[in-house]
């Protein structure tokens, strides 16, 4: 213990956060999960998920451990039951599904009405995914159905990706592990 | 039960988890929800809900979901034992908890992982959450499961497939080439598992099954369990087809006996000797294996070999004597269980003179062993009681030390039941089994037993030289014991009361008291009994004492049921109810088979054969007014051959006025259909047809049921008949793959067998416990007497047989059973004639130089009744 807590001061160790990953179905969070992870690792495969998966990834300072949720209708009331203990959220968005972006935007609500949400200032990084799509709505365009500028006590941000090269996500993750860090090294003090 | 609370008392100081608590244990399952997650901690809470459900603790729905959620955010931790134990939880809580199958993307990312101690217990729990509908989404990962090159993960696969087969069996259908692959594995776990499941796939196809064996009979399999399963299976389907020792089946048995592996040679040798129709001389080698392994340093395989030996000995005991050496070796082995088992084999297959040492060698380790083994040393003595009965002194004496030791229900039961067994075989040993008995109720913890050997005095005792020493036996547990055992024990007082007149003013004053006793029931039968007693005469004494109900308590309750709904100014009448059924001599020979087991089955009060046919008939409309059913013929008679166009088999009933025939048909043309199915019948004794009521429809292979009505002659000593049927119907065509019929069809008809009305049609055994008391009942207002020559009887036995079977009467007082070289006999018969008239049959039997002469005494509360009777035999 001694030997963690000192490596940490010093900065060799990663400090670790536990996440949630949201979203309907077929928005591409297990693809971009999957992403993320070295390319040995990664699978070819991708099904829906059924209930979740635990992954876990690292960026360069943090060591994340993601709970893919599933996006069907049936299995959303779960997402709930790992809200208390993350220190932060993705929500992926298919930015083709205009149809469902509605269905999208009720779920964000219920989401940030939570009780393990409401007071906390946690940060919520949004993927605008399937940029890639021709009919893909920009990212403002998606902000703005969502109406993300009325999310005032909590860090966000919006940014267009495509899960399949992996463009995009760099540029969120790297916001996301730094409003992460601030959270937990809050924590601590 | 209490016995076991007591002995974890003792062990409580070992057992760290005897305190644990159900709410506080949940509460921790909290902690599973912290981050980082401590999986030193999380295991040892996880253990402890392990536990607590194996101990069969209850956990409530919501209970159960919220800890269940909370051990799915263990799925972060990697450490190993911390998610075997999570995988064994999903498992244990895969039917308590809501929404189990939210685990199942990630127990599916674990069984294709790369971590393999997770894939075989992640594709198990996975198995248990997963249902039909579920399974689809699976099944590309099972089939690749079953061939995995891990032989864990196949095996864990093979062995889920055998558990979802139960409830979707078409899904697991089509993973038959993955496991016909995995059958080739060079595992030997993974081929066993294998042949299980493509054995599991195929069993309802028993040409595949044959084809499954022969093929692995002949193409060698490596692994020795795959091969002891491949043995069951051909032993199975031998039995099935009934073939004998020529079968291919048979032979691969046979060349089992000679594999190099000990289990498979086991294996074969107990299938063979266990197989019902074996003749000596296909026993042969199969003892001489297990003859070999009686020598063998492994005390696993002298165990197997003798306790398979055990049991051959009570069927085949000649089969076993060519191992009496090897066996008396084992007398003395240090293990007491093989001991035990050598010995009582020993007493089945050895002489009259070897007993006494045994029994000697036996006791002398007695205290040494199990509740188990006493009990099979108990079931020894029986059978040698029954081989040897002179040997009963020696036996009950034994018996009795036994009865005073320590030892649980089973076992007491069992010495209890032996010598009651004794006792009802051989007159001579009576009074020393009763006095054991009554010494053994003096200190008996078990209602059970304490009624059933109340019951037994109060039927014996009075009966014999001195009833008045078991009246203190008896009197004792009216002061000492529960309400059960008390009440049992005013019934068997009264019964001395009202059998010997000389106890009677005593037995009165000892029922008086219980007048007074706490319990209804036990002051209610020494009221009743008291009044009856007081009358002083010996016709109520039998018929409410010593003779009791002979009604059939299904019957009775159904009766009484009936009444109640149809309120009547007329008083029940008890003679509307059926008669207890009495279980035949082949009934109970098949019993003393099951030894132990059986008595079990006759315990409770379950609806009779006959119990259920009333309640049958009693659905047809057209049969309502035919009175109460008053017995229905034992097994059905086949009219018809074996493997015809259409099987009918006939069952009678015997009402008041009327016979009803019960038909069941079954048509086995696949490409017809039988409407308006009837059996006509014809008589030339009086009988007369009323009506018949068709089955309907009888579609191929599915049973029908039709019946005739037929009113007895006015007669009313002509009761016997014989007919001729025929089963008269509209065959109308179809096609048997699509099932679609024909619109026309054409009358058709097929003759069947003769039908016989005989005596015992018209008459119900009875068990008089107390036949004379029976006899001065009835009295003599219409004895008749005769006297028979049966000259084509050779033995008093064969006569005996002959009689019983002519009445359909019970025999009573034991009288069917006729002592050894005497060459007089009496016969005493109990029964009840059409319309509730006793019957009472007195037939003094005599061997002479032509055959048996017969002089028998019948009386009856009926004269028409003992006409009949008494002719019955002429
Ligand atoms: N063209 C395109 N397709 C994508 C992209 N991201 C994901 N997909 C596809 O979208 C489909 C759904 O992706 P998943 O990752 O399974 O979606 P999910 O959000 O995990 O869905 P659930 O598990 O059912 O909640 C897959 O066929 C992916 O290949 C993307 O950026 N562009
Ligand atoms: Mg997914």
């Amino acid at each position: 213990m001694g030997f963690s807590k000192l490596a940490s001061w010093l900065g060799l160790k990663k400090k670790e956060a536990q996440i949630i990953v949201v979203g309907l179905d077929n928005s591409g969070k297990t693809t971009i999960l999957n992403r993320l992870k070295p390319d040995n690792e990664q699978r070819h495969d991708i099904v829906p998920t059924i209930g979740f998966t635990v992954e876990q990834f690292q960026t360069k300072s943090l060591k994340f451990t993601a709970f893919d949720m599933s996006g069907q209708g049936r299995y959303r009331n779960l997402w709930e039951a790992y809200y208390q203990d993350c220190n932060g959220i993705v929500f992926v968005i298919d930015s083709c599904d205009r149809l469902r972006l509605a269905v999208a935007k009720d779920e964000l609500d219920l989401l940030l009405e939570n009780e393990h949400i409401r007071n906390r200032r946690i940060p919520i990084l949004f993927f605008a995914n399937k940029m890639d799509k021709r009919d893909a709505m920009s990212s403002v365009k998606c902000s703005a159905v969502l109406g993300l500028e009325e999310i005032r006590d909590k860090p966000w941000h919006i940014c267009a990706s495509n899960a399949l090269t992996g463009e995009g996500l760099d540029e969120g993750l790297s916001w996301f592990a730094d409003q992460v860090k601030e959270v937990i090294n809050s924590k601590r003090k | 039960m209490m016995k076991r609370d007591k002995k974890e008392d003792d062990n409580g100081g070992l057992n760290p988890f005897s305190y644990l608590e159900k709410t506080s244990v949940l509460q921790e399952g909290r902690r599973f929800n912290e981050t980082p997650i401590n999986p030193r901690t999380c295991c040892h809470i996880l253990t402890k809900i392990l536990y607590l459900l194996n101990q069969g603790e209850h956990i409530g729905t919501t209970e159960a979901t919220e800890t269940f959620f909370a051990m799915t955010k263990l799925f972060q931790s990697k450490d190993v034992t911390l998610r075997r134990l999570v995988y064994l939880g999903i498992k244990e809580m895969a039917n308590i908890a809501e929404d189990v199958i939210i685990v199942t993307s990630s127990l599916t990312k674990d069984m294709t992982g790369k971590e393999d101690q997770f894939r075989g217990p992640a594709i198990r729990a996975l198995c248990r959450i997963t249902d039909t509908t579920m399974l689809q989404s699976i099944e590309r990962y099972m089939k690749q499961a079953i061939v995995d090159k891990v032989h864990a993960v196949s095996s864990a696969a093979l062995t889920s497939s055998l558990h979802l087969a139960r409830q979707s069996p078409d899904v697991v259908k089509r993973w038959v080439n993955e496991a016909q692959e995995a059958v080739n594995s060079d595992n030997i776990m993974v081929q066993y598992h294998a042949l299980g499941l493509l054995f599991h796939i195929r069993k309802n196809d028993k040409l595949a099954v044959t084809k499954l064996v022969s093929k692995f009979s002949r193409h060698s399999l490596k692994s020795p369990y795959a091969y002891c399963l491949l043995i069951r299976i051909a032993c199975k389907l031998l039995e099935e087809e009934g073939a004998g020792s020529d079968s291919p089946m048979f032979e691969f048995l046979e060349s089992c006996l000679r594999h190099k592996s000990e289990m498979v040679i086991y294996e074969a040798a107990h299938a063979i000797v266990n197989m019902k129709h074996t003749t000596a001389k296909e026993l042969a080698p199969a003892v001489s294996v297990l003859q070999l392994f009686c020598s063998s340093p492994k005390p696993t395989l002298r165990f197997a070999a003798v306790r398979t030996l055990n049991k051959v000995s009570m069927k085949h005991p000649a089969a076993v004597t060519a191992c009496n050496l090897d066996l008396e070796n084992m007398i003395t082995d240090v293990n007491r269980s093989i001991a035990t088992l050598a010995i009582t084999t020993l007493l089945k297959t050895g002489s009259e003179s070897s007993v006494d040492r045994l029994m000697k060698q036996i006791s002398s380790f007695m205290s040494e062993i199990s509740d188990e083994f006493k009990i099979v040393v108990v079931q020894a003595i029986r059978s040698l009681c029954l081989k040897f009965p002179r040997k009963h002194s020696v036996m009950m004496n034994f018996l009795s030390s036994m009865l005073r030791d320590e030892g649980g229900f089973e076992y007491k039961k069992a010495i209890v039941d032996t010598i009651i067994g004794i006792i009802e075989e051989n007159q001579e040993a009576k009074e020393a089994g009763l006095a054991h008995l009554c010494e053994f109720i003096e200190d008996c913890e078990h209602t059970v037993l304490a009624t059933r050997i109340l019951h037994l005095l109060g039927r014996e005792g009075p009966r014999t030289p001195q009833p008045n020493k078991y009246i203190r036996f008896i009197y004792n547990r009216v002061i000492l014991e529960n309400a059960a055992v008390r009440a049992a024990a005013v019934s068997a007082l009264a019964k001395f009361g009202a059998h010997c007149e000389d106890l009677l003013p005593s037995i009165v004053v000892l029922l008086q008291r219980s007048e007074l006793d706490t319990d209804d029931e036990v002051r209610d039968r020494a009221t009743f009994y008291l009044n009856i007693l007081r009358q002083k005469q010996k016709a109520l004494n039998s018929a409410y004492i010593l003779n009791g109900l002979q009604v059939s308590i299904v019957g009775l309750e159904r009766a009484l049921h009936q009444y109640t709904l149809e309120p009547s100014e007329t008083p029940f009448d008890l003679k509307t109810v059926p008669l207890a059924v009495q279980p035949t001599q082949e009934m109970k020979t098949a019993a003393v088979a099951g030894e132990i087991a059986a008595p079990k089955a006759t315990e409770k009060i379950a609806a009779s054969r006959q119990d259920i046919y009333a309640e049958q008939l009693s659905r047809v409309p057209e049969l309502a007014n035919v009175g109460p059913l008053f017995k229905s013929s034992n097994l059905p008679i086949e009219l018809t051959e074996s493997e015809t166009e259409y099987n009918v088999r006939c069952v009678k009933h015997t009402f008041p006025h009327h016979i009803v025939f019960q038909y069941d048909c079954i048509n086995t043309l696949n490409d017809q259909v039988l409407e308006n199915v009837t059996v006509q019948m014809e008589s030339a004794d009086g009988f007369e047809v009323v009506r018949y009521i068709p089955a309907p429809k009888l579609p191929y292979d599915q049973p029908g049921t039709c019946y005739t009505l037929v009113s007895l002659p006015d007669d009313p000593t002509a009761v016997t008949g014989t007919f001729s049927c025929t089963l008269k119907f509209l065959v109308k065509d179809c096609d048997p793959n699509t099932g679609e019929t024909d619109e026309e069809g054409y009358e058709d008809e097929y003759v069947l067998e003769d039908v016989e009305i005989v005596v015992a049609d018209h008459v119900q055994r009875v068990m008089k416990p107390n036949f004379g008391a029976s006899w001065e009942e009835v009295g003599a207002e219409n004895e008749l007497e005769d006297t028979y020559a049966l000259s084509s009887m050779k033995t008093l036995e064969e006569a005996v047989k002959n009689v019983i079977q002519f009445m359909g009467m019970q025999p009573c007082e034991r009288s069917d059973k006729v002592p050894e070289g005497k060459s007089s006999h009496t016969l005493y018969l109990g029964g009840v004639y059409r319309g509730g008239h006793d019957v009472l049959v007195r037939s003094k039997l005599a061997l002479t130089e032509n055959g048996v002469t017969m002089q028998i005494t019948v009386r009856s509360t009926d004269s028409s009744a003992a006409e009949v009777i008494a002719r019955a035999v002429g």
